[in-house]
């Protein structure tokens, strides 16, 4: 899933302090399983913005709704009534969600209540982890299930460095060496073969580097 | 609620367990044993209910102090 936080209190209330009726928008995907943006967050970050404008003597409505996905048009509508009421409309959904919303209603102005993080799993209650960085050129076939160009702290795809201590990361004690698990991983599986050779350099057109990417199935287009 | 007085009371909300907290108020209330009046109780069936939103909500709603007992 999208992973997230927050932005802090103040870094949201600055944006929106001189607007007069804003509308907090969540989304319940992504962002609610990671505790960031779903109908929850809403309510608690409209009831503080609420007494802080109170606190600051601020004439300020702020409203809540939350819809299932801010990155599809058919739950992005449902937000039409309220954007049309509103000056401001904090989303907190990712930066796609916050991006749907834009597109859909030109004349509205959205600012992110997120710092989008990247794609992650749910390591243990509380604990999010990055899993994958998107490269558009999945080599987990080559490397155990375990992305090195995620989780290798320098993308190496020919590790580990001399960085690798005791199994863990020289940019922390904290960060396992991905190409230790690497090994680990493959030597459990008798697949330490899969190291053997040196893997040529990745081709990254297909990562963002390559420049926005775009999924386009003729199949499943609208004939319109 | 938090109008200047001569001397300041704050307004409480207290969140109460349904099966101890909350209980003690009503054994308290069948004793005739009074405690203030700035006190407001909210019954929840456990303490475990509590929500920070809940939390949020009352002090929104202008109480000076909130409190969960269970």
């Amino acid at each position: 899933m999208i992973f997230g936080e927050q932005k802090p209190l103040e870094e949201v209330e600055e944006m929106i302090k001189d607007c007069k009726k804003i509308l907090i928008a969540g989304c319940n995907t992504c962002v609610a399983i990671c505790f960031a943006g779903g109908e929850k967050e809403v309510g608690i970050l409209a009831s503080a913005l609420r007494m802080r404008a109170k606190m600051a003597n601020r004439e300020q409505e702020v409203i809540e709704q939350t819809v299932q996905r801010q990155c599809e048009w058919e739950f992005v509508d449902e937000l039409k009534e309220n954007v049309e009421k509103v000056e401001v409309v904090v989303s907190l959904a990712c930066g796609a969600g916050v991006q749907a919303v834009a597109e859909r209603f030109p004349r509205a102005f959205i600012f992110p209540g997120l710092n989008t993080t990247g794609i992650a799993i749910t390591e243990e209650a509380g604990v999010w982890a990055e899993r994958c960085l998107a490269c558009g050129n999945c080599i987990l076939d080559k490397t155990g299930g375990i992305c090195p160009i995620t989780r290798c702290s320098k993308g190496l795809l020919n590790g580990p460095c001399g960085g690798s201590q005791n199994g863990k990361c020289e940019i922390s004690p904290d960060v396992p060496c991905a190409w230790q698990l690497i090994y680990d991983r493959l030597k459990v599986l008798g697949k330490l073969d899969l190291l053997d050779g040196i893997k040529p350099p990745k081709d990254w057109s297909t990562s963002q580097s390559g420049g926005p990417r775009k999924v386009v199935r003729e199949d499943l287009k609208s004939s319109s | 609620m938090n109008a200047q007085r001569e001397f300041f009371e704050p307004e409480i909300v207290a969140f109460c367990c349904h099966y101890c907290a909350y209980a003690a108020a009503d054994m308290a209330g069948s004793m005739r044993l009074s405690y203030p009046t700035n006190v407001k109780i909210i019954k929840i069936p456990c303490s475990g209910k509590t929500d920070v939103l809940y939390l949020l909500k009352a002090f929104e709603a202008g109480a000076d102090g909130v409190f969960v007992a269970g």
